[in-house]
């Protein structure tokens, strides 16, 4: 893993020369104030944790507000230097971005730990207290480490030069690793992954049977919208529609009938009516967004107005 | 039995009909028409027109990136969409550097696609593309805001510290691979190419503004990003599997002069397999969808003849 780490350039404060004592120290005390933040945090009175989690949420967020709304750096080359406070500030906050995207992730890496963590701490318990169905927790957790054991021995072979020539379809240099990853993530995930989508189709036919009907106008305008796009969607009614109109039509390019080709209908659907209403929802959702933004940054999600 | 009670009878009998017969034939509907192979009448809407000519205008040793978020929950559109893809970018030698920030499983699964395709155009005269000398995988980012504002700013440092490897060779950084050789701007890149059924398409046309931006969206998605085309903010949309089958028709036959104001005559592969999933799935979208208009029809049919009965 250090050997990954280290080959990034430039070497900066977040990597180094390959099994470098600097490289080991940075990890070993990332890793200390990164327990000691946490257990900080977990240590901390709750009535103090609030303020904590909402200063970081507003430091976090103030540093996008910055980037979104001060002046970006235009065709700035490497050699470039801020010609004074304003620039380097622009400066500043633009080779900051990578880093800060860098902590993002990282974070959203470790909410996948948490997750499992938790996941583990519920179902291991179920298991050991044999409670009400607790076959399908040993089920799930035998599945995580079966798919955990597997995917990890595969992509650690992966990595070695031999391993990297190694096929993902079946052949002659496959081994157990292999074979049991292919099984696991290709032949049952991504196929139950599948099944379940396909459910849809059952859901959707089912709900437009039962419930698609023309009981109002408005009911009646939805379902002739819904038709004509539908039909616009079968190429082969679609094509012999609008072979009977050109027909009707004779060899007139400007007349009316022309309108009703199916095609034309469809487009005049999605351009004139959907687009529009669509960019009218779009607006609205925007501003709900906007006005959520601001609630969770300023943290009075939490503590309403009373802050 | 009287003429109303005989109507009253068959319109509630119109609109209860038992749901497993329902999903009986849909199931045939879906399954049956995948042994035929039929020729379907095709006119390729406008947003694939686009798409095809933009990609088709890409010459060899270009760049391009691609975003890839599906897994096989959506194989039958976004895998068609993936495939076809491959396949013009295969057949025209362009170098493409792949990115997820969608879903963790999309890398895995766009690598076992990728060699999949990349074997079937070996078999039909293509040069076999090497890993990390014509593309390389860089793997998945979790958080899709800060990694696409980041690739937009900075794309060299958005994919730092990512590792891939030629066949053989040890793990390397990826902007050491040919893909990234004088890139410096994400301008270098020709176009961004989105292969996505989640939000990700919001994402990414909300913060990448350097270079051109295609997508292939699922049939749910069309109607948002549809608006995006008609703006002109995306230059190609290729939607669903209507989207794929005009994709793969196009490959086969080149747009002719006139076929699109926008675009002269370009040809396809006419001497390549085409024919991919939407050729294959499309005579079942047929049946499934006309399933749909039947089962709608008679439902509001059984609801007529009940309202009678009762005024």
């Amino acid at each position: 893993m250090l050997d990954l780490i280290a080959q990034t350039d430039p070497k900066t404060l977040w990597n180094g020369p390959n099994n470098s004592a600097y490289l080991i120290t940075m990890i070993v005390i990332a890793l200390v104030v990164g327990f000691g933040a946490m257990f900080g945090l977990m240590a901390a009175p709750a009535r103090l944790r609030l303020p904590i989690v909402g200063v970081v949420t507003f430091i976090s967020g103030f540093y996008y507000v910055l980037l979104w709304l001060y002046p970006a750096p235009i065709d700035r080359s490497p050699a470039n230097a801020p010609r004074g406070p304003f620039e380097a500030a622009s400066f500043w906050l633009a080779d900051a971005q990578p880093i800060a995207t860098t902590l993002a992730n990282t974070i959203a890496g470790f909410l996948l730990g948490l997750g499992i963590y938790s996941l583990l701490r519920i179902h291991l318990r179920k298991i050991a207290k044999q409670q009400q169905d607790w076959g399908y927790s040993f089920v799930l957790v035998l599945s995580l480490i079966a798919m955990t054991l597997f995917g990890y021995w595969d992509w650690i072979i992966r990595q070695s030069p031999a391993g990297s020539s190694l096929t993902y379809a079946p052949g002659p240099d496959w081994r157990l690793p292999q074979f049991g990853r292919d099984l696991l993530f290709d032949g049952v995930l991504q196929q139950m992954d599948a099944a379940m989508f396909s459910l849809i189709a059952f859901f959707i036919l089912s709900a437009a049977y039962r419930a698609f009907r023309a009981r109002s106008v408005e009911a009646t305008v939805l379902l002739g919208a819904a038709l004509i796009m539908i039909l616009s969607l079968l190429t082969a009614v679609d094509y012999g529609w609008n072979m009977l109109v050109e027909r009707v039509a004779g060899d007139n390019p400007n007349s009316l009938i022309q309108n009703f080709q199916l095609t034309v209908m469809a487009n005049w659907v999605k351009e004139t009516l959907q687009n529009s209403s669509i960019r009218g929802l779009d607006f609205g959702v925007g501003i709900g967004l906007l006005a959520m933004g601001l609630r969770l940054w300023l943290s009075l999600e939490k503590i309403g107005g009373e802050a | 039995m009287s003429d109303t009670t005989r109507s009253q009878n068959l319109g509630s009998k119109l609109q209860s009909l038992p749901r497993q017969w329902l999903y009986l034939i849909l199931i045939i509907c879906a399954a049956v028409p995948l042994f035929f192979s039929v020729a379907i009448p095709d006119q390729p809407d406008a947003s694939s027109i686009d798409f095809f000519a933009n990609v088709m205008s890409l010459k060899p040793g270009d760049r391009v990136l691609v975003g890839t978020d599906w897994t096989n929950g959506t194989r039958a559109e976004s895998g068609g969409e993936m495939e076809a893809l491959l396949r013009i970018l295969i057949r025209k030698g362009v170098k493409f550097a792949v990115y997820s920030t969608g879903d963790p499983q999309a890398p895995q699964v766009f690598r076992d696609t990728m060699e999949r395709v990349n074997d079937e155009e070996a078999k039909a005269g293509s040069r076999k593309y090497e890993r990390f000398n014509d593309y390389v995988v860089c793997g998945y980012f979790p958080n899709s805001e800060g990694t696409n504002r980041n690739i937009n700013d900075n794309v060299l440092q958005a994919f730092a510290g990512r590792m891939d490897h030629t066949e053989g060779g040890p793990p390397t950084d990826v902007r050491q691979s040919p893909v990234f050789q004088g890139v410096s701007s994400l301008s270098d890149f020709k176009m961004l190419i989105l292969v996505t059924p989640s939000n990700t398409d919001t994402i990414t046309l909300e913060r990448v503004k350097k270079t051109k931006l295609l997508f292939m969206v699922t049939g749910v998605m069309v109607p948002t990003d549809q608006t995006y085309y008609a703006s002109g903010q995306l230059k190609g949309l290729c939607g669903g599997i209507k989207g794929v089958f005009d994709i793969e028709t196009l490959m086969r036959t080149g747009l002719a002069q006139g076929q699109s104001s926008k675009w002269g005559a370009i040809p396809g592969f006419p001497d390549k397999p085409n024919a991919g999933r939407a050729t294959k799935y499309y005579l079942a979208l047929h049946a499934c969808l006309t399933l749909l208009i039947v089962a709608v029809i008679v439902g509001n049919v059984g609801m007529v003849l009940s309202k009678k009965v009762a005024r």
